[in-house]
C-alpha cells in the first residue's frame, strides 16, 4: 500500500491544469499526474433552452462562446475545483482543428475566466511525450474524425497529414442504420447506441470480414438481448459489422488503413521505414476489441495490393503501447509535457490582451522565416 | 423558495447584458452597480466532502487529489456507499479442539454496501476490513514509475532549453552574416528545426529513460468472441469505466469503489472594484453567507495600492424585444425600510403615506402593490407571444460604505433597467 507521503513529488504552487477537450469527451487533470482526474462528456446545460447540448452542436461563434463559458465554469468549479483566475492552463488541440474554436476558447479563458496563461500543445506531438522517443506516426481516432500526423525527430511532418471523418460518430450512425433495417419502430438515442457499441460490438478479423455478406459467410457471433424498458435484440451480425464502416474504402478509395500508408508515401524515403515501425494509436475508438490487430492485417494486405506495391517496400508494421489507456494518452502526453516549466512557450494574459489574437501555425505572421523568430 | 423555480417574469438588466431575476443578481455597494453570476470573478473558497462534511485546507486537498479519504462512491450507480458491520464468517475449522472451550468472541468486520443498487464490496471480492474507517485496498496505476521517469526526462529537456535561451542572450546577433548564405550548413539547419546545436553530452543522455519499444505482436481478437455468448449485465457501461480512467474495467466485478470528490464553496468578487459581493461561511454545514461584510472586517487589508487593470468582457447584446408601452406614474413612491419584525406584526400599519389611490392598491410593511397601465403594440388577442414591457426604475440608495470611511452617508439615485413579462393578452378591455 502506498503511504501518504510516498510517490508524492514536490508540487509547485501552481500546477498546470491540463485539458483535452474532445468532441465527445473531455479529459481534465493536473500536470505531473499519471492519469486524468476525470473524463466527462463534452456537453453542458444551455442557459437559455435549459437543455443538455453538446459543444460541437453550436450554431455560431457567439453560441459557442456562451456554451464554452458554461462548460468551463462546470469544469473549473465542479470537476477540477480550482480558481481559474491566474491559473496556468495547458490545452491540447489538434493542429487540424478549426481556428474559430481555438480563438473562441482563448477568448473565454482570458476574458471571462482571466486565466494567467495558456499553452497550446499539438495533440499529436504531445502523444510522443508518453513514449520517450521522438519519432512516431500518430493516428488519433476519436469521435468525429480520425487524424494522422507523423512526428519525425520531434517535428510534426505537416505535409503528410491525413484526416477522414471516421470515428465513433460514424459507427453510431452505422449501428442506427442496421437497427432501422431490422425494424422501423426502434428509435435509439445516441447514448444507447454508444452503450451498445461499447458493451457488445467488436472489430472482426480481416479474414472473416471478406466473407461477410457472401454465400459462405461465417456463423455470426451469439446474439445479445439488451435490457431495458424496451428490450432490444442485438444480433451477432450487427455486433460484428458495426465497425466495418471504418475499413470500407470510400469513393476516394480511402479508409483508416490507407491513411497510414498515404502518410508514409508522402514522407521522404529515409523516413518511411522508421515511421512504419513506430505507429501509435490514440483515441477512444482504438480501444475497441480487435482494432489494432485488424489495422495491422489491413496494412499488411494493402502493401501487397497493386496500389502500394510499387510505391512502398515496407514489410512490417510495429506498434507502440503508451503507459496509459489510449483514450487519455494525449492527455497524459500533455500532463508530462506540462511539468516542464517553459514560460516562453505560453501565451500569457498580458500578451493576449495586447494583441487580441492567438498565434497560429497556419498564419503567415507567426511563420516569418527571419532569424528573429527563433529568438523569442 | 418558489420564486427560484418559476419562470422569470421580472428580469433585471445586468451591466454585462445578461437578463436575470432579482434572486440571481448582486449589488456592488462600491460601484453602485448591478452584478450577476456571469460578470463577477469567482473563486474557490473552501473544499468540503458532501457526505461527511469534512473541511480541508487547499494544500491537503491537492495532496489527496481532491478526494475524501473516508467516503466512497458506488462504482455501479455512483451513489455514496455506506459502511456495514458484519460478523466474521465461521472460525477456522482447522484450529483444533482445544480452542473450543475458549469463548471465541465473534470478530466484527466491515464491508461497503450501496443501498441503492445493492452493490457490495463482498460481491466484488474485496476482503472485509477490521476497522470501520478505511484501510481499503487502493488501486495503483501500474505505470507510475514509467511516467515519473518520463517526467524527469522532460524536466531535463526543459532545463537544457532554458540554458540555451540564456546562452543566446550573451551571443549578440551578427547582422553582417547573410543568413541565406549559411542556411545549408548543418548548424544552421539544426538551429532552424529547433534541435540542440551540439549533440547532447554524455551526462545528459544518461537521463533519457528507456524508450518505448514498438512490437509487431498485437493482442489478437480472441476466437471465443465468435462463439461464447455474453452476459451484457456483467459488462460495464462507459460511464462506469470512465469513473476510474486508469483501469477502465470491463467486467462488473472488477469495479472498485472510488473516493468521493470534494465540492467547493465559492466566493464572488466584483470585477471592477475587486470587493466581495458574496462570500459564504467557511463551515461546510452552514448555509449562511457573510455577504460583503466579510470584506470590511479588516479594512486595513483592503487593496489600496496598485490594482490590476480589470479585464472586462464585452457586454452581451440584449436579445429581448419589448412589445408594449407603459404609462409611468407621475409621482415617486415611498417604501418604508425593510423590517423583519414588521412581517409578523399585523397591527402596526402606522406609516401614513399620502398615496395616490389610483397608483397604490395595497401596501403592508415594505411591500406595496401598484397599478400601472400597459398598452400592448399588438392588440390581437390570439397572439401567443407574451407581452413584455421594458422600463427604467430609479430608486434612492444610502451608501453606508462611506460611513465606514468616516464620511457622512451619501444618498445616491440608482437606475435599474427592467423587463417585465406580463403574460398573454386574454381579453379586450
Amino acid at each position: 500500500m502506498l503511504r501518504g507521503y510516498e510517490g508524492v513529488r514536490y508540487i509547485s504552487d501552481k500546477q498546470m491544469i491540463v485539458f483535452d477537450i474532445g468532441s465527445a469527451y473531455t479529459k481534465f487533470g493536473y500536470a505531473g499526474e499519471a492519469s486524468p482526474r476525470g473524463i466527462i462528456r463534452t456537453e453542458v446545460r444551455c442557459p437559455e433552452s435549459k437543455k443538455i447540448r453538446r459543444i460541437i452542436d453550436h450554431t455560431d461563434v457567439e453560441d459557442l462562446y456562451q456554451l464554452l463559458v458554461e462548460f468551463l465554469h462546470l469544469l473549473f468549479f465542479k470537476y477540477v475545483v480550482v480558481s481559474p483566475k491566474d491559473a496556468r492552463i495547458l490545452l491540447l488541440e489538434s493542429p487540424l482543428a478549426v481556428t474559430s474554436f481555438r480563438d473562441t476558447i482563448a477568448k473565454v479563458m482570458f476574458k471571462h475566466f482571466e486565466v494567467g496563461s495558456i499553452l497550446f500543445l499539438p495533440s499529436h506531438l504531445a502523444t510522443i511525450s508518453t513514449l520517450g522517443i521522438d519519432t512516431a506516426l500518430v493516428l488519433d481516432v476519436g469521435y468525429q474524425e480520425a487524424t494522422l500526423i507523423p512526428i519525425f525527430e520531434g517535428i510534426p511532418v505537416l505535409k503528410a497529414w491525413q484526416a477522414l471523418p471516421l470515428g465513433g460518430q460514424i459507427v453510431h450512425e452505422n449501428l442506427r442504420r442496421y437497427f432501422n433495417d431490422m425494424s422501423n419502430d426502434i428509435d435509439l438515442s445516441e447514448k444507447v447506441l454508444e452503450d451498445i457499441k461499447v458493451r457488445t460490438c467488436f472489430v472482426t478479423t480481416l479474414e472473416r470480414s471478406t466473407k461477410l455478406g457472401t454465400k459462405d459467410a461465417p456463423t455470426p457471433p451469439p446474439d445479445v438481448m439488451y435490457p431495458g424498458v424496451q428490450r432490444i435484440l442485438i444480433t451477432g451480425e450487427i455486433r460484428e459489422k458495426a465497425f466495418e464502416i471504418l475499413w470500407e474504402r470510400d469513393n476516394d478509395n480511402l479508409s483508416l488503413s490507407t491513411m497510414i500508408l498515404d502518410a508514409i508515401v508522402k514522407c521522404p524515403l529515409d523516413m518511411r521505414r522508421v515511421l512504419a515501425e513506430n505507429i501509435i494509436l490514440v483515441g477512444g475508438t482504438t480501444m475497441t476489441k480487435g482494432f489494432a490487430s485488424r489495422l495491422k492485417s489491413e496494412l499488411l494486405a494493402l502493401v501487397q495490393n497493386d496500389l502500394y506495391k510499387n510505391k512502398l517496400k515496407i514489410q512490417s508494421f510495429k506498434f507502440h503501447t503508451a503507459p496509459s489507456k489510449p483514450n487519455y494518452t494525449v492527455w497524459l502526453g500533455g500532463a508530462i509535457f506540462g511539468t516542464t516549466d517553459l514560460p516562453l512557450r505560453c501565451l500569457t494574459k498580458e500578451i493576449y490582451l495586447k494583441t487580441n489574437r492567438v498565434p497560429d501555425w497556419s498564419s503567415l505572421i507567426d511563420n516569418q522565416k527571419d532569424e528573429t523568430s527563433y529568438e523569442v | 423558495m418558489t420564486y427560484l423555480n418559476q419562470p422569470d417574469y421580472v428580469r433585471y438588466v445586468c451591466n454585462c447584458g445578461s437578463l436575470k431575476p432579482i434572486s440571481k443578481i448582486y449589488f456592488c455597494r462600491h460601484c453602485l452597480m448591478i452584478r450577476c453570476g456571469y460578470c463577477v470573478c469567482q473563486k474557490v473558497d473552501s473544499h468540503y466532502c458532501p457526505n461527511c462534511m469534512e473541511n480541508l485546507p487547499s494544500s491537503e486537498v491537492r495532496l489527496k487529489k481532491n478526494k475524501c479519504s473516508n467516503c466512497f462512491d458506488c462504482p455501479c450507480c455512483f451513489q455514496t456507499l455506506s459502511t456495514r458491520a458484519g460478523l466474521a464468517a465461521t472460525m477456522k475449522a482447522t484450529e483444533g479442539e482445544e480452542n473450543k472451550d475458549v469463548k471465541a468472541t465473534p470478530k466484527k468486520v466491515y464491508y461497503l454496501f450501496c443501498s441503492l443498487c445493492r452493490w457490495s464490496s463482498r460481491d466484488a471480492g474485496i476482503p472485509d476490513q477490521s476497522v470501520a474507517t478505511g484501510g481499503w485496498p487502493e488501486q495503483e496505476n501500474p505505470h507510475t514509475t514509467r511516467i515519473n521517469a518520463l517526467i524527469d526526462y522532460h524536466k531535463i529537456l526543459a532545463s537544457i532549453e532554458k540554458q540555451q535561451c540564456e546562452r543566446k542572450k550573451f551571443h549578440p546577433k551578427r547582422p553582417f552574416m547573410p543568413t541565406t548564405m549559411y542556411s545549408f550548413t548543418s548548424t544552421l539547419l539544426r538551429k532552424r528545426i529547433g534541435r540542440p546545436l551540439k549533440p547532447p553530452m554524455q551526462s545528459q543522455s544518461t537521463a533519457q529513460p528507456v524508450s518505448s519499444i514498438a512490437t509487431e505482436e498485437i493482442e489478437e481478437l480472441s476466437e471465443d468472441i465468435f462463439t461464447e455468448p455474453i452476459d451484457i449485465t456483467k459488462i460495464t457501461t462507459l460511464e462506469q469505466r470512465l469513473q476510474h480512467p486508469e483501469v477502465q474495467a470491463e467486467k462488473i466485478n472488477e469495479l472498485r469503489p472510488q473516493h468521493r470528490q470534494f465540492l467547493v464553496k465559492r466566493s464572488q468578487r466584483c470585477r471592477v472594484c475587486e470587493h466581495n459581493v458574496s462570500k459564504s461561511d467557511l463551515c461546510p454545514q452552514s448555509i449562511k453567507f457573510k455577504i460583503l461584510l466579510a470584506a470590511f472586517e479588516s479594512p486595513s487589508l483592503l487593496p489600496s495600492t496598485v490594482r490590476q487593470v480589470p479585464v472586462t468582457e464585452d457586454p452581451k447584446p440584449i436579445k429581448i424585444i419589448p412589445n408594449a408601452d407603459l404609462i409611468l406614474p407621475h409621482s415617486a413612491l415611498i417604501l418604508p425600510p425593510r423590517d423583519d419584525a414588521a412581517e409578523y406584526d399585523d397591527t402596526s400599519d402606522n406609516h401614513n403615506f399620502q398615496d395616490d389611490p389610483k397608483l397604490v392598491v395595497w401596501r403592508k410593511g415594505n411591500k406595496a402593490v401598484i397599478r400601472l397601465h400597459v398598452i400592448p403594440n399588438d392588440t390581437n388577442e390570439n397572439n401567443e407571444e407574451p407581452v413584455i414591457v421594458g422600463f427604467v426604475m430609479q430608486h434612492g440608495y444610502v451608501n453606508t460604505i462611506a460611513a465606514l470611511e468616516h464620511k457622512s452617508p451619501q444618498k445616491v439615485d440608482v437606475k435599474v433597467k427592467l423587463y417585465l413579462n406580463v403574460g398573454q393578452l386574454v381579453d379586450k378591455a
